[in-house]
């Protein structure tokens, strides 16, 4: 499947650059003029290390929509069909590394398809379309924790 | 001798939060344990220690459905 | 079985042969257009009346004062109901209504427990109003369509259908002779039919009860949502009270809603972002605290049966003891199994605390399904507390099956079951015998004399016939047939105004023997869940304390059944930090939720104290409706003793240490030298008089006098005395 991967060795968490990869993802893919609605985050912390909020596509959220608005292409990229998706955002709000966006005044969330364009844009060439094998789909309600014994 | 929520429970050394909720059959998940008016986070009731002589509450929230 | 990764649930039994036929002897007998349209902030401002007699179909305004007085959901349920009857009205008079309400935040797809409706009827079993809440898509999906409230009076010439298609906007009422009743085919049936292809099938619900509903006082209603993993129509219940016996006895066949492709915005609420933002903050919520805490989406609320039985409150043999032996057998280690984990378990689209869970690959090993392969909705904690702790049955199979039986024949499985523990007291004391019963042995433990007697209801026939009128009418039955001492029929009868009870111990807690007898319904628990906090907590020590919860919780739960919500997520799961606020028992970051909810989707401003007054005037109301009816005033406020304290020798010494121990400290008296019979006596009287305390200082928290009665001063507090009538019902009762 096709994966978006960043190197931060070369990425530098976005000080040496307009994070140009944030902006083209929200301006040209998702039409917002305001980069922080980009489908994948950039930014430093504190202590100068890199937070990066990029979609694996992992498929961890398959399982958790009510309506099977979440399925894979042909590609293998998690997809959202926006005519079956009830806006409940429970995928939002499991997905683990944060990789679901919703803008002010939406009815459903949208999320990266690695369709590349901030691959192209980035000039340090620190971000990349990988193939990589399509993982297991893994059950939201798989247990973290033993289930309760019963009786005395 | 501690007293858990005004009853009188046996201790032993060495005893922990969970322990001490085994030993009242408190199984309900949703409880809030103060030990000597110190409240004590879930995620650490298999660490922290009751204490001999303990006051101890064990606040069940509602169920119920 | 595994969590089921490997095992296909979508596999069971298929019922559609018969669609074609069954829909080509459908005639219409009325057809009205309208305009299908979308709440506004919530509101339609218009509700559905049909009427199944006459064929009346029209429409009608909901005004402000309904919106100001009732708000939604059960509210307009009573007000409608009220308006439908006269104090003579009885549960088969064609006035009779059946209201089915969601409420004004119902239907957002975001906060999860959003999907319920309330359905309101004047009781076969307490001929006063019932109210139930129940998710499934119908509310909902009617709501879409353009209706706040539906109104189902008169009865039918013959078996209907009555269909809303909000799609095309049209409703429609058909005779519909032979489509078989029972639900799990039925629904099945229906989705089918009134779904124009696979993609609607999600649009379509259907109300519908089963065969036992036209032969018991006790029937339910299902609604019905459609399961896309599953490819299957589950069910959830509109249980308590019988319904499902006025929806047959009105020769209703199902109700059905076509309604519009669910979008995440359909209330046109005022602010949709803090609706997401609530919504999404609760799925973070529950995503990393469930499985820490309740376990919800794995096991649902049977999670709780074990949890019971540590504290000695899980209700076995008809509520004489606390705990078995046994129970690990119906615990929830059991169900994380046998629940498929594999799928989105949400009754409504958003609920992430998805506790609808199903057992698939069901083989039925008895009655008319016998063979057939199904998916039994739940077990939920009430069926495994009621059909088998209670009747000493700890079986997980046979539990699935009286189950499943219980959904698609139409009976509510707290009342069944708690019916079923009373018929098998009575076995284990001579009351019933083999003779008696036509031959049932309906000992505890005898799961498959529970399953007999249950089919034996869905066929109108023997024994099971007889307990399909419910615990009231059998006391009385069994009474006046002289077959055991009428004290004892009566103690161990757990019913209250004719309902009967449902599963929790109350015999330990003062609180909730209040909490249950005082319940406007009848002993459901959904007013109030005190036990803890008496008990075991002991926050509550003085009577005025325990009127205070009286007070506060029932009218805190009453507001979900204003708005169309699911309870379980205010307190099935909480933020990581509600230890640490003042009063953890609210869950108070919750409540605050539900406000910001309200406030968002309907554009007012209420705060958490106006949220209790919303809710104050529907229980008032409630209240008075039930004096008209003949029974809201003290004395029918008075609880079987089974519920108070021990009634027999064995549950006495059961808890002898105990018991003694309460002579000593709380009565006064030296058990010593004493016979049991005796220490029994000297209970009886102490927690009697206790209760009446209790029922004191209850009704003066409230505002009633010490009959029960709403007094003028609390009418008038709560904007409730602007009707002529209810101040009339009011005023019959007041000292003069």
């Amino acid at each position: 499947m096709k994966q978006l991967r960043i190197d931060l060795s070369k990425c530098d968490a976005g000080r040496n650059c307009e994070h140009e990869c944030e902006q083209v993802c929200a301006e040209k893919v998702f039409k917002f003029d305001d980069p922080e609605r980009a489908a994948l985050h950039i930014r430093e912390l504190p202590d100068g290390s890199a937070l990066t909020i990029i979609c694996d596509q992992c498929g961890d959220c398959l399982s958790i929509c009510p309506t099977n608005a979440l399925t894979r292409t042909k590609l293998g990229v998690v997809r959202i069909d926006k005519k079956v998706c009830v806006g409940c955002f429970v995928c939002l709000g499991y997905c683990d590394k944060d990789a679901f966006e919703r803008a002010p005044g939406a009815t459903e969330p949208y999320k990266c398809n690695s369709c590349g364009l901030c691959v192209k844009a980035c000039p340090h060439a620190a971000l990349e379309i990988v193939d990589v094998p399509v993982p297991p789909t893994r059950l939201a309600a798989a247990p973290t924790s033993a289930p309760t014994q019963g009786g005395h | 001798m501690i007293r858990v929520n005004d009853e009188p429970i046996a201790w032993q050394g060495g005893m922990t939060v969970r322990q001490m909720l085994s030993a009242c059959n408190y199984l309900f998940p949703l409880v809030i344990v103060t030990v000597n008016d110190t409240l004590v986070s879930r995620g650490d009731f298999d660490t922290t220690a009751v204490p001999d002589e303990a006051v101890v509450k064990v606040i069940h929230l509602m169920s119920g459905g | 079985m595994s969590d089921c990764t490997n095992y296909d649930f979508t596999k069971r039994t298929e019922y559609l042969d018969g669609l074609a036929r069954f829909k080509a002897a459908h005639r219409v007998l009325a057809e009205v257009p309208f305009k299908p349209g979308l709440p506004q902030r919530g509101y339609n401002h218009r509700s559905l009346y049909v009427n199944v007699g006459t064929l009346k179909i029209e429409e009608k305004p909901v005004t402000q004062q309904m919106k100001d007085i009732f708000v939604g959901g059960r509210g307009f349920g009573l007000w409608h109901l009220w308006n439908a009857v006269t104090p003579e009205t009885r549960w088969d008079s064609p006035e009779n209504e059946i209201v089915i309400s969601p409420g004004p935040l119902a239907g957002n797809t975001q906060y999860p427990g959003s999907g319920k409706s309330l359905v309101v009827a004047i009781s076969p079993q307490t001929d006063i109003p019932i109210d139930c809440n129940v998710g499934g898509y119908f509310g909902p999906l009617m709501k879409f369509s353009g209706f706040d409230a539906l109104e189902l009076q008169g009865k039918a010439a013959q078996d209907v259908i009555v269909f809303i298609d909000g799609q095309r906007g049209f409703i429609r009422i058909e005779a519909a002779p032979l489509e078989p009743i029972d639900s799990h085919v039925l629904a099945e049936v229906l989705t089918h039919m009134y779904a124009e292809d696979e993609a609607d099938l999600r649009n379509v619900s259907v109300v519908s009860t089963g065969v036992a509903a036209d032969h018991s006082l006790i029937g339910c209603l299902n609604f019905s949502w459609y399961d896309l993993r599953r490819k299957a129509v589950r069910l959830k219940q509109a249980g308590r009270g019988g319904v499902g016996s006025v929806f047959r006895d009105k020769r209703i066949k199902a109700l059905v809603c076509r309604g519009p492709v669910v979008k995440g915005d359909m209330n046109n609420p005022v602010d949709l972002d803090t609706i997401a933002k609530l919504g999404i903050k609760m799925h973070k919520e529950i995503h990393a605290l469930d499985d820490q805490q309740c376990h919800m989406r794995r096991q649902g609320t049977a999670h709780l049966v074990e949890v019971m039985d540590a504290y000695d409150l899980l209700p076995v043999h008809n509520f004489q003891y606390g705990n078995h032996p046994d129970t690990k057998n119906i615990a929830s280690g059991v169900w994380d199994k046998r629940f498929t984990q594999a799928t989105v378990d949400g009754c409504w689209y958003g609920c992430s605390l998805a506790c609808s869970k199903g057992a698939d690959g069901l083989v039925l090993t008895t009655g008319p399904y016998k063979g057939h392969t199904v998916t039994a909705d739940g077990p939920e904690y009430e069926n495994a507390a009621g059909l088998a702790s209670n009747c000493g049955i700890f079986n997980s199979d046979s539990l699935l099956e009286v189950n499943f039986y219980c959904d698609t024949y139409g009976v509510c499985t707290i009342t069944y079951g708690t019916i079923c523990a009373f018929v098998m007291e009575c076995w284990q004391r001579g009351i019933l015998d083999a003779e008696r019963t036509g031959g049932l042995e309906i000992r505890f433990g005898n799961s498959a004399a529970q399953l007999e007697m249950l089919h034996q209801m869905a066929r109108g026939e023997g024994f099971g016939a007889i307990v399909g009128r419910g615990v009231k009418k059998m006391k009385e039955f069994f009474i006046a047939k002289g077959w055991g001492d009428p004290q004892l029929i009566n103690d161990i009868g757990m019913e209250i105004k004719g309902l009967e009870y449902s599963q929790y111990m109350s015999k330990e807690s003062l609180a909730q023997q209040g909490g249950y007898a005082l319940t406007n319904k009848g002993p459901q628990h959904d007013e109030a869940w005190l036990i803890f906090m008496d008990m075991v907590n002991k926050q509550i020590p003085t009577f005025e304390d325990k009127a205070e919860a009286l007070y506060y919780f029932p009218l805190w739960r009453t507001w979900f059944g204003l708005m169309g919500l699911c309870k379980l997520p205010w307190n099935d799961v909480e933020p990581a930090n509600n230890a640490k606020t003042a009063e953890p028992a609210k869950v108070p970051e919750h409540v605050q939720n539900y406000v910001d909810l309200f406030n968002a989707i309907t554009g007012a401003q209420i705060n958490q104290e106006l949220v209790i007054l919303q809710s104050a005037r529907v229980y008032n109301f409630q209240r008075i409706f039930n004096i008209r009816m003949g029974k809201g005033l003290r004395e029918h406020d008075m609880p079987p003793y089974r519920s108070m304290g021990p009634v027999t020798v064995e549950e006495y010494e059961s808890r002898a240490e105990r018991y003694d121990m309460q002579l000593k400290e709380e009565i006064g008296v030296d058990p010593a030298g004493k016979t049991v019979a005796e220490k029994i006596a000297l209970h009886r009287a102490h927690r009697t008089d206790r209760y009446n305390k209790l029922v004191d200082a209850v009704y003066k928290r409230r505002g009633w006098t010490p009959n029960g009665v709403p007094t003028l001063a609390r009418l008038e507090q709560l904007g409730i005395d602007v009707f002529p009538e209810v101040v009339a019902v009011v005023k019959a009762h007041l000292p003069a």
